[in-house]
C-alpha cells in the first residue's frame, strides 16, 4: 500500500486514498494506576478508555459526546499523546503517533494542536498575548523570524481581535476573548487537527455563539479537522459531522450527525437527547420524560459484567446485565446494545 | 393574590477597585405563592445578588444595600434585626447553590446537617430530627435513606449531593425556595432528576421557587415567570411563554436566537446555518453611562437609546400592567408596540 498520500497514486480497485482518515484510532485504551493498598498488593488500575475506535476526515468535524467519567477528554488526549495510551494505535496520515520517538512527535504537534477547556488557566498569566501566540511558532521553528511578527498580526485578526491587543496580558480579556487567543496559538503553526476540548463550556451562551461560528468558518478557510469533545449535545449538532456518544470508557454510538440526531438508537443516546432542556419543553404545557434515567453511573473501578449502562437502561432486560454488547453496525450507524430502539 | 416576595426598586453597590459600581439598579420582581419565577442571564448581570439580597447575605463590605425594599408577606426584610432574619432564613426562605460540593460541610454526615436545620428551627429533640431527616431524605428520593442519612458528603455523587442539599432547604416547609444555578455542576442526566425532583416538591408543598439561570432551556422547563437581567436591571419581564414565544427586548430574542438547536427538528443532511450572535461583551458595569446599557450591542439601536435610559414599562404604568404582565425595557419594543 503506498501511504505518499496523493489520491491517484492509489493502486486500482482499492478504496481510494482520498477516503484515508486524516486521524484514526484503534482499540485505544488509557489505564490510570490507583494506589496500591499495601506493598504487596497487585496494583489496581482505574480502565478509563477501553477499546475506542474512531476516524476523523479531513476538513470534517468528530464530536466525542459523554457526561463526566466517560473518558471522552482521555480518549482527545490520548489521540495527540497528551496522556499516554496503555494500548492500541492512532494513526494520523498513515503513521502511529502512539509509537513515535519524542523528536518526531514534536514535529508531529505542527500538525496536531489543542484548545482547552478553562480559558483562564490555559494562558500563562504572565506573558503577552502576542508572546503567547507567537510561542508555537518559536518552539517549532516555523517560517522565517521576521515574519513572525506579521503571522501574529495576522492569527489576531483571523480570530476577531484586534493587532493591537497583542500587548496586553490574559487578565485583561474575558472569557470568550481568551478562548480566541486559545484559538490563534492553536491556529499558528497552520495545523491539519485541532483537539478541542469543551472550548465553549466556560462561556455564556452569548459568546458561545460566537466561538462555536469563529471555529466553523476557520474550518472552512483552511479545511481544518476538528476533534470535538463536548457534553452539550446542541453544541455537538451544530458543529459535529459525526459522532461518537461515550459511555463508562467506551463508544456506545458512533453515527453521522443526520442519523444520530434524526433516529438515536442506543437507548443512553436518547436518554440523553430527552434530559436536555429544549426551548420547547414548557411547564405550561405539563412535561414527560418517558426515557427519563435513573442513578448515577457505576463507579469505573468496579464495572459490572454486562452492559455498563443497564443499572439505570429503561429497556434492560436480564441478558444485558449477564451479556456485554459489542458496537455492531446497524442501518448506517453503529451500537452497541442488546435492544437498541427502533430506527 | 398578594405576591408572597416582593422586591422594590432595589439597589446594590459594591466597593471595587474602580470605585463603587452598581450592582443592581432599581429592580423590581414580585414572587406569587406557588410558582416559579426564573430570572435568566449572563455572568455579571446581578441575578446572584438578587439571590443574595432575597436571603439577606449580601456581604457587607464590600456590598451596600442603597435603596429599595424586599417585601415578605409585607415585612421590609431588608430592614430586619439580624435575629429577626436568622428565624426567617432557612425557615420562611432557603436556598440551595451551585456547588453541592462545597455547600455541604464535609466533616458532618447528611443526616447530621438536616437536623441541624430542622432543630434550629422546630422545639424537637435530636433524635425526632434525625428522623425527620431520614424521612427528608426519602422524599428527595435518595435511595436507603436510612443508610444514607450516616453518609458523609465525599461519599456521595454529585446529584445525590444536590439531593441532599434540597432535603436542608425544605425541612422546614420554607414558602420560598431560591435555587441559584442548582444544576450548573451537574451532568445533563442528573440536572433532569433535579428539577423533576424540584417540581414534584413545588407540587407536594406549594413553595415557591426563585430559579436562577442562564439557560433558556431551564427557563422553559421551570419557570411560570421570568425576568431577564442585564446589567443589574430586569429588562423583560413576563409569563415564561410570553417572553419565550415572543420575546420583545432584542437583547432577550438575542438569547433565545443562539441557542443552538437541539434533535429531530434539526437533524438536516445540511449543514446547520450559522448560530445568531450578539455581537460584542456586556460592557463592565463602572462603565455604564446614562442610555441603554445594551445600546452598544443592539441591532435596532438608534440617538435616543444612547441619551436616555429605557423605563420597564411606560411612565405611570406598573410592570405587572403592561401588556397583560409583560413588560419590556426598549425604546424600539414600546415604538412597536404603540405602532
Amino acid at each position: 500500500m503506498s501511504f505518499d498520500g496523493h489520491p491517484s497514486a492509489g493502486p486500482s480497485g482499492a478504496a481510494p486514498l482520498a477516503e484515508r482518515p486524516l486521524l484514526e484510532a484503534v482499540g485505544l485504551s488509557v489505564r490510570f494506576p490507583m494506589p496500591k493498598k499495601s506493598p504487596f498488593a497487585e496494583r489496581d488500575y482505574l480502565h478509563a478508555v477501553r477499546g475506542v475506535n474512531f476516524k476523523v476526515h479531513a476538513g470534517r468535524t468528530l464530536g466525542v459526546v459523554g457526561e463526566s467519567g466517560s473518558g471522552k477528554t482521555t480518549t482527545a488526549m490520548a489521540a495527540v499523546r497528551l496522556t499516554e495510551a496503555h494500548d492500541g494505535a492512532v494513526m494520523f496520515e498513515g503513521r502511529d503517533v502512539l509509537k513515535m520517538g519524542p523528536e518526531e512527535l514534536r514535529r508531529q504537534r505542527r500538525d496536531m494542536q489543542v484548545i482547552f477547556q478553562d480559558p483562564y488557566s490555559s494562558l500563562n498569566p504572565r506573558d503577552r498575548v502576542g508572546a503567547i501566540v507567537r510561542e508555537p511558532l518559536d518552539l517549532m521553528d516555523v517560517g522565517e523570524k521576521k515574519d513572525r511578527a506579521d503571522r501574529v498580526r495576522e492569527l489576531f485578526s483571523l480570530v476577531g481581535l484586534r493587532p493591537d491587543q497583542m500587548a496586553l496580558f490574559p487578565h485583561q480579556f474575558s472569557g470568550g476573548q481568551r478562548q480566541r487567543i486559545s484559538i490563534a496559538r492553536a491556529l499558528a503553526t497552520n495545523p491539519k487537527l485541532i483537539v478541542c476540548d469543551e472550548p465553549v463550556s466556560a462561556l455564556d451562551v452569548a459568546i458561545q455563539a460566537q466561538v462555536l461560528n469563529l471555529l466553523r468558518r476557520l474550518q472552512d478557510q483552511f479545511g481544518l479537522s476538528y476533534l470535538f469533545i463536548s457534553h452539550d449535545l446542541g453544541v455537538v449538532q451544530f458543529i459535529c459531522d459525526d459522532i461518537a456518544v461515550m459511555y463508562l470508557g467506551e463508544i456506545v454510538e458512533y453515527a453521522d450527525r443526520p442519523t444520530l440526531f434524526a433516529t438515536p438508537r442506543h437507548p443512553y443516546t436518547a436518554a440523553l437527547l430527552d434530559a436536555a432542556p429544549s426551548l420547547a419543553r414548557r411547564k405550561s404545557a405539563g412535561y414527560s420524560r418517558a426515557g427519563a434515567v435513573k442513578g448515577d453511573p457505576p463507579s469505573p473501578m468496579n464495572l459490572p459484567k454486562g452492559c455498563a449502562f443497564a443499572s439505570r437502561c429503561p429497556r434492560a432486560q436480564p441478558r444485558c446485565k449477564d451479556e456485554k454488547p459489542l458496537l455492531r453496525p446497524l442501518d448506517g450507524a453503529k451500537v452497541a446494545c442488546h435492544f437498541p430502539l427502533e430506527g | 393574590m398578594d405576591p408572597l416576595l416582593s422586591v422594590r426598586d432595589l439597589k446594590v453597590e459594591f466597593d471595587t477597585r474602580h470605585g463603587r459600581v452598581t450592582a443592581l439598579a432599581g429592580i423590581s420582581l414580585d414572587v406569587m405563592p406557588g410558582e416559579t419565577l426564573g430570572i435568566v442571564g449572563e455572568s455579571g448581570c446581578g441575578k446572584s445578588i438578587t439571590a443574595l439580597a432575597m436571603m439577606g447575605l449580601i456581604p457587607n463590605p464590600p456590598g451596600h444595600l442603597t435603596g429599595g425594599q424586599i417585601l415578605f408577606e409585607g415585612e421590609d426584610i431588608t430592614r430586619a434585626s439580624p435575629k429577626r432574619m436568622r428565624q426567617l432564613r432557612g425557615r420562611d426562605i432557603s436556598m440551595i447553590f451551585q456547588e453541592p460540593m462545597t455547600s455541604l460541610n464535609p466533616v458532618f454526615t447528611a443526616g447530621d446537617q438536616i437536623a441541624e436545620a430542622i432543630m434550629l428551627h422546630q422545639d424537637v429533640s435530636k433524635k425526632e430530627a434525625w428522623e425527620e431527616a431520614v424521612e427528608l431524605l426519602r422524599v428527595v428520593g435518595i435511595p436507603e435513606p436510612r443508610r444514607r442519612a450516616a453518609s458523609y458528603p465525599h461519599e456521595m455523587s454529585g446529584g445525590m449531593r444536590q439531593r441532599v442539599m434540597i432535603a436542608m432547604a425544605i425541612s422546614c416547609r420554607p414558602k420560598v425556595l431560591i435555587a441559584d444555578e442548582p444544576t450548573t455542576a451537574l451532568d445533563v442526566t442528573v440536572q433532569a432528576q433535579i428539577f423533576d425532583l424540584m417540581r414534584d416538591i413545588q407540587e407536594k408543598f406549594g413553595v415557591a421557587i426563585v430559579m436562577i439561570t442562564h439557560d433558556m432551556g431551564a427557563i422553559a422547563e421551570m419557570a411560570d415567570r421570568v425576568a431577564v437581567m442585564y446589567a443589574g436591571r430586569v429588562i423583560e419581564q413576563g409569563r415564561a411563554d410570553d417572553i419565550l414565544d415572543d420575546p420583545r427586548h432584542p437583547y432577550t430574542s438575542g438569547l433565545i436566537g443562539c441557542i443552538p438547536a437541539l434533535g429531530r427538528e434539526a437533524a438536516s443532511t445540511d449543514r446547520l446555518p450559522p448560530l445568531a450572535e450578539i455581537p460584542g461583551v456586556v460592557p463592565p458595569l463602572h462603565l455604564l453611562g446614562a442610555g441603554c446599557a445594551f445600546a452598544d450591542r443592539c441591532p435596532l439601536v438608534h440617538d435616543r437609546c444612547r441619551r436616555e435610559r429605557p423605563p420597564l414599562a411606560p411612565h405611570g404604568m406598573a410592570a405587572q400592567e403592561f401588556l397583560g404582565g409583560h413588560a419590556v425595557a426598549c425604546h424600539a419594543a414600546e415604538r412597536e408596540i404603540a405602532a
